[in-house]
């Protein structure tokens, strides 16, 4: 063996092989101990499988956050620019004669390192070679859709490896997860399981300094490792020390150890995200300071009794105290999953025990954000939790407070948004009571009309006339005044008026430029309708080139307008407009374009419990049925969404939301909030009820306002908050007679956007075939898409032209007109048959009469 | 051949100073040096359905 | 109600009828609003419906004109109640919808917009003047059809101007803002045709100034007063005209001339047995509208007494607790005594609305005889 090969294999051994065990001064003890352990572990592994780790286990798992990646991308960045100088200045060292003196700063690369974080950050490319680190999506525009998706955005886990493998153990609901993530708010379909978000309280830990933790461990007793051997680690009574994956040694009473740390971090002399973990199993004693571990703050207990204490509360209430105060002073304490384990945490102070280390501070937190808004979830069926989570963050509202200052490309907002009546203490900590994405409906739960089939909703037109959903969509549209390499750039011009003439007399386009101020740029305030010019803009033809520095005639500009494009009939109003230079400095011209909707049949509507509808039927208020006391319902919902949903949350919401207007108090539904009184109980919602008149079970009598009869059934009928989903018919309603076809094919164009055909798609065709509609077929497959007549020669079943000038039709292999027939076929079919021909196949065609 | 336009004045998007610029002009303002203006309502009367 | 009146008046009439048995009798009249769901909620037209039991089931006019009465019950400016007894509910209903849907008033339909530098959207805004109710008599109008011009006989102008001066300082703009332009639109329309130098064109054309109408003489046309239309901050500033016309509420909710209106039917408490003691004491403490009281009687017994079976709300509470309550009490509803209420936005007093809402169905009625005649 060389001393090359092994050199390289020492050096893979001490740099690469278990990196986090430093070798220092070529001692290899600590490896070699280290690998003992693990082969220690890995026996009894195989003797017992309890002892085999769970990779699905959350204590297992480290979040990265944007620090430590952007961490990892610089340092890769600033080592890779001092090799490139290294190298240059080696470059230039090595050279004989050297006229002028080395100058390192001449050789940096100006912005190599703003250059690389730029891209990785606008590419969402990690690709970072030094650590073998190539990611892909690292970087995701914040949604501003509402201020829940914004949230919901932000507090999202996303899983490293690929979602294809079809396993369900990463999937599953892993019971260490309790109050570090939400059990609630995952998305469905592919991602389901494997994209998480944290609870309300969850906090994800940053780096810690080592060097004095690992010398506070030595100083409390930890036995050096360099001072043991193999069988002095391991003797009955001692635990080792394990320190951020390190082994540092050996204590002889463990569970001192842990204490007295863990004393250490609540007087505050360690940080306070530091875990001790004893874990009794292994017989070794954990310490974490890194990074990325998920933990929450508990409540400490002596011996059962709370340490925060009445005066303590009281202090917060008034504003003396905050939640920092509390951690400061030892009352609350963060745990990580690991440190979980060593504690016994008792839901409620009143149920502790004397073991009891550790209380709850409120169960309703181990829900997110998204899944903290429904009202008495714990009352509903789960996934209607898990389809609420995902539809929040379609609801219209309230964005932010800066929202009407902001220019995003897309923009829905509420007109009249309100603070739903149930509301839940989540609720209140987000500010979503400031910031609500709906309104509180009356609801009548019956049938009506019919138009309420599959989860359709019947709306009230009065309702409505007086701004129920009630929505704004702003859209942003961009004007930039280029400059071209020649000098040259776009220029914006006063658009003609009325009576304004060109040469030729005409002034065909002042119609559509009415809006446009003396500028060119079109007024904040004007109704603008589709085809209008909102920016005069006209380009240079030539843009590249030198140029003769000349001034540019009217005659060099082209029109390059831009016009918008609108549905026909819809006003829109210019709502915003700015202007500012980019980046290149040319001019940016910015438009916010409004428009303001009321709902119309076909929009979505959704209740917080994952029960979406669309609008059915819009029915005057007189048809509505009204009760005893003239309440009309705004909205009539079908009963059918009730039994096999079991969304008995939502029916509590009514119930609560009716005594909550009866009585003029919010009523609270937070999660598992009924003991702490977070959540008012049902019992009491009735009385409050019973007490205003109301039947105890929310079921009203009610006259039909057609017949003018009694109903004859009592109506279950209050107020639950409704949320306007973004999606709009308005957006998506889509016809075509004829129109644009693709180049190529000669079929019509796919898709809305480019005014496509709707597609007969396999399975519809499957249909028609088995119902034997073969006339159907045809006239949707071939005349309606792209019907083609061609020239077919009998003779040798190729495709043959037609001569116009000796009007039959030619085949130009047989060189002759004899054999030819004419037939229809579609222009994919002579393009299929034409491209083989270009391949050497030759598909001919057999004719018979049929 | 036509009267020259009266120039259009911008509004400042910090401190709300009116600003007029000419084609050519650096967008900002002269107050301030805030770089971002808003251009100000139109004078006309918009006529809505109260609906 | 007694059961030997009506069979007095079929006999005075010459028909020859039988008094229908009591329990179906009860089911004619009633509605019986048990546990679980309300009964025999409809009505029964029919004349012939009982033709078996020789009860003749048809309406005649001299009935009608005797058991007909309306007494109003409780009045005030804006709103009222009352008790509209011996019609179909179909015919109760009708005035409800009238009153919702079909009563004109005049409400703010076009709103020239000037200058909005507010937060509130132009489009927003004209939506909330829309809504703020007018107290003028609609009567005195004519409707704006597509073609008219607007004029003093069927437009009313508002002018609405305000600017926030003072720095640092909210304004809270409300409706009493909104000034009557007697005189028609003040702004000018844009020349849409330069040729007519002689007058500038305005966007309504009044001949004369409707304060020289008598009806508005000294009585200005006002709005009412405190809705919030918007706030403005400092150096924000609403110019705006607003310009109302008549129309009825089915178009848009803005021009209906009620808040609400709607009936009930008259409560009828019925105890079926003696209900004595203690029983007599919960039933008394159960019902939150108070309908039961307690009466002593002679012997030193408590007995439970309907006292104000107007009162009840029919929250079923009395019957909630087991059958046997559900025996002793028997909650209804008379299918022909309607409790009508009307709660006017301002524009007309409520009996005005009710007596308007009587003869818009007098000329349905009048126009459906011409039609069939």
């Amino acid at each position: 063996m060389s001393a090359g090969k092994e050199g390289r294999a020492l050096s893979i051994l001490r740099d690469v092989f278990l990196a986090n065990v430093r070798v220092i001064k070529n001692n290899f003890r600590p490896k070699c101990i280290y690998v003992a352990v693990m082969l220690r572990r890995m026996m009894e592994a195989i003797l017992n499988k309890d002892a085999m780790d769970d990779k699905d286990y959350v204590g297992n798992k480290r979040l990265e956050l944007s620090g430590q990646l952007i961490s990892l991308l610089f340092e890769d960045l600033f080592k890779t620019m001092i090799s490139e100088v290294q190298k240059q200045a080696d470059n230039v060292l090595s050279k004989r004669s050297r006229s002028s003196q080395l100058d390192l700063s001449m050789l940096l690369v100006k912005d190599s390192i703003t250059l690389g974080l730029e891209r990785a950050l606008s590419t969402g490319n990690w690709d970072v070679k030094r650590f073998r680190m190539h990611r892909k999506g690292m970087t995701q525009v914040l949604q501003r859709l509402s201020f829940i998706a914004t949230l919901g955005h932000v507090t999202r886990i996303l899983p490293q490896f690929e979602k294809s493998r079809k396993v369900s153990g990463p999937r599953a609901l892993q019971p260490s997860q309790w109050g570090m993530l939400c059990p609630c708010d995952t998305p469905e379909g592919e991602a389901c399981g494997l994209v998480k978000n944290l609870a309300l309280m969850t906090h994800v830990t940053t780096d810690q300094e080592e060097g004095p933790l690992i010398s506070l461990c030595y100083c409390l007793g930890v036995e050096d490792l360099e001072l043991l051997s193999g069988e002095e680690l391991h003797t009955p009574n001692s635990f080792l020390i394990i320190f951020n994956g390190l082994i540092l040694g050996k204590h002889r009473r463990p569970q001192r150890f842990a204490s007295t740390m863990r004393k250490l971090r609540r007087i505050g002399r360690i940080g306070e995200f530091v875990s001790v973990f004893v874990n009794e199993k292994q017989r070794c004693v954990y310490i974490a300071s890194d990074g990325g571990r998920v933990c929450r703050p508990l409540v400490i207990a002596d011996k059962g009794i709370s340490r925060i204490k009445e005066h303590h509360m009281k202090g917060l209430l008034d504003g003396a105290r905050t939640f920092d105060d509390f951690l400061r002073e030892g009352l609350v304490e963060y745990l990580d999953v690991n440190e979980e384990n060593n504690a016994l945490i008792a839901l409620y102070e009143q149920d502790a025990t004397p073991e009891t280390t550790h209380i709850e501070i409120e169960p309703f937190t181990i829900l997110g954000v998204c899944a903290g808004l429904i009202p008495f979830p714990h009352h509903n069926q789960s996934p209607r939790n898990t389809y609420q989570c995902a539809m929040g963050k379609q609801a219209m509202g309230n964005i932010a407070y800066n929202q009407l200052l902001r220019m995003d490309t897309l923009l829905y907002l509420l007109v009249y948004p309100q603070r739903p009546l149930l509301t839940t203490r989540t609720i209140e900590l987000v500010g979503y009571d400031k910031l609500g994405a709906g309104q509180n409906a009356t609801v009548a739960v019956m049938s009506y009309s019919g138009y309420d089939i599959e989860d359709a909703i019947v709306m009230n037109k009065s309702s409505l006339d007086r701004g129920f959903g009630r929505c704004i969509v702003m859209k942003k549209h961009s004007a930039v005044n280029q400059k071209y390499e020649n000098g040259t750039s776009d220029r914006i011009l006063r658009p003609p008026r009325k009576d304004d003439r060109n040469k030729k007399g005409e002034n065909p386009d002042w119609e559509r430029m009415q809006i446009l101020d003396n500028d060119g740029i079109a007024a904040p305030g004007e109704i603008i309708r589709p085809n209008d010019v909102y920016i005069n803009k006209e380009s240079p033809i030539m843009t590249k080139g030198s140029l003769k520095m000349v001034a540019l005639k009217d005659s060099d500009y082209k029109p390059s307008r831009q016009t918008y494009k609108g549905a026909e009939g819809e006003s829109c109003v210019v709502d915003r407009v700015t202007l500012c230079s980019d980046k290149n400095n040319n001019l940016s011209i910015k438009f916010m374009i409004r428009h303001t909707r009321r709902p119309e049949v076909g929009d979505k509507f959704s209740s917080r419990h994952g029960q979406k509808g669309v609008c059915g039927t819009i029915v005057q208020q007189e048809d509505f049925p009204f009760s005893e006391r003239g309440i009309c319902p705004d909205l009539i919902m079908n009963p059918h969404g009730f039994p096999s949903r079991m969304t008995v949350g939502k029916m509590i919401e009514l119930l609560g939301g009716k005594a909550g207007v009866s009585c003029g108090r919010f009523h609270y539904g937070s999660a598992f909030g009924e003991p702490s009184g977070h959540a008012d109980r049902v019992e009491a919602i009735s009385e409050t009820l019973v007490k205003h008149g109301f039947s105890y079970n929310g079921k009203d009598f009610l006259y039909s306002g057609i017949t003018g009869c009694p109903l004859q059934a009592y109506i279950f009928m209050g107020p639950i908050y409704y949320q306007k989903l973004k999606h709009m018919v308005l957006d998506k309603m889509h016809a075509r007679g004829s129109g644009p076809r693709v180049m190529l094919t000669r079929q019509p164009t796919e898709g809305r956007a480019r005014n496509g055909g709707l597609r007969v798609g396999e399975m519809e065709r499957d249909c028609l075939i088995a119902y034997g509609a073969s006339m159907l077929i045809y006239e949707r497959l071939m005349l309606s898409s792209d019907p083609f007549e061609v020239q077919v020669c009998r003779a040798c079943g190729l495709l043959g032209y037609y001569n116009y000038k000796l009007k039959t039709g030619i085949c130009s292999s047989c060189k002759n007109g004899d054999n030819i027939s004419t037939m229809k076929l579609p222009y994919a079919c002579k393009l299929l048959i034409q491209e083989l021909q270009s391949m050497n196949i030759v598909p001919r065609l057999r004719l018979a009469d049929s | 051949m036509d009267p020259p336009p009266e120039p259009v004045s911008y509004i400042c998007g910090d401190c709300g100073m009116e600003n007029t610029l000419k084609p050519g002009d650096v967008i900002q303002c002269r107050e301030c040096g805030y770089r971002i203006l808003y251009k100000k309502r139109t004078r006309r009367i918009i006529q809505y359905e109260a609906r | 109600m007694s059961d030997s009146e009506p069979e007095a008046m079929a006999e005075a009439d010459g028909v020859p009828s039988t008094k229908l048995p009591p329990h179906l009798e009860l089911r004619r009249t009633r509605v019986l609003c048990k546990v679980d769901a309300p009964d025999n909620t409809d009505t029964i037209q029919y004349s012939g419906a009982y033709a078996s039991l020789g009860h003749e089931n048809s309406l005649r006019f001299a009935d009608f004109c005797k058991d007909f009465r309306v007494d109003i019950t409780r009045i005030s400016d804006d709103d009222m109640e009352l008790d509209m007894v011996g019609v179909d509910p179909s015919i109760a209903n009708a005035f409800r919808r009238i009153l919702l849907a079909e009563l004109p008033t005049m409400a703010i339909e076009k709103v020239l917009i000037a200058n909005n530098t507010s937060v509130v959207q132009d489009e927003v805004l004209a939506h909330r003047l829309g809504l703020i109710p007018i107290k003028v008599d609609p009567r005195l109008f004519d409707y704006l059809s597509e073609n008219d011009t607007p004029n003093e006989k069927n437009t009313i102008v508002f002018k609405l101007h305000v600017r926030c001066e003072e720095r640092g300082q909210r304004l809270t703009v409300k409706s009493n803002e909104l000034m009557w332009l007697p005189k028609g639109s003040e702004f000018l329309k844009t020349s849409e045709s330069l040729t007519s130098t002689s007058k500038p064109e305005t966007y309504t054309s009044f001949t004369c100034s409707q304060d020289s109408m008598p009806e508005f003489a000294g009585n200005p046309i006002r709005v009412y007063p405190d809705i919030i239309i918007s706030k403005l901050g400092f150096g924000q500033e609403i110019e705006l005209e607003a310009h109302a016309v008549k129309g009825v509420g089915k178009t848009h909710a803005k021009w209906s001339p009620v808040a609400t209106c709607w009936y009930r039917m008259l409560p009828e408490v019925e105890l079926m047995e003696e209900i004595e003691g203690e029983k007599a004491d919960v039933l008394k403490q159960k019902c939150p509208a108070k309908v039961f009281e307690i009466e002593d009687l002679a012997d030193g017994r408590k007995r439970a007494t309907v006292a104000r079976p107007r009162a009840c709300t029919l929250c079923r509470e009395c019957i909630r607790d087991g059958e046997d309550w559900e025996k002793r009490i028997s909650l209804r509803r008379v299918k022909n005594h309607f409790i009508f209420t009307i709660e006017s936005t301002g524009a007309l007093p409520p009996e005005v609305l009710f007596t308007e809402a009587v003869k818009i169905l007098e000329d349905k009625c009048e126009r459906v005889i011409s039609d069939l005649s």
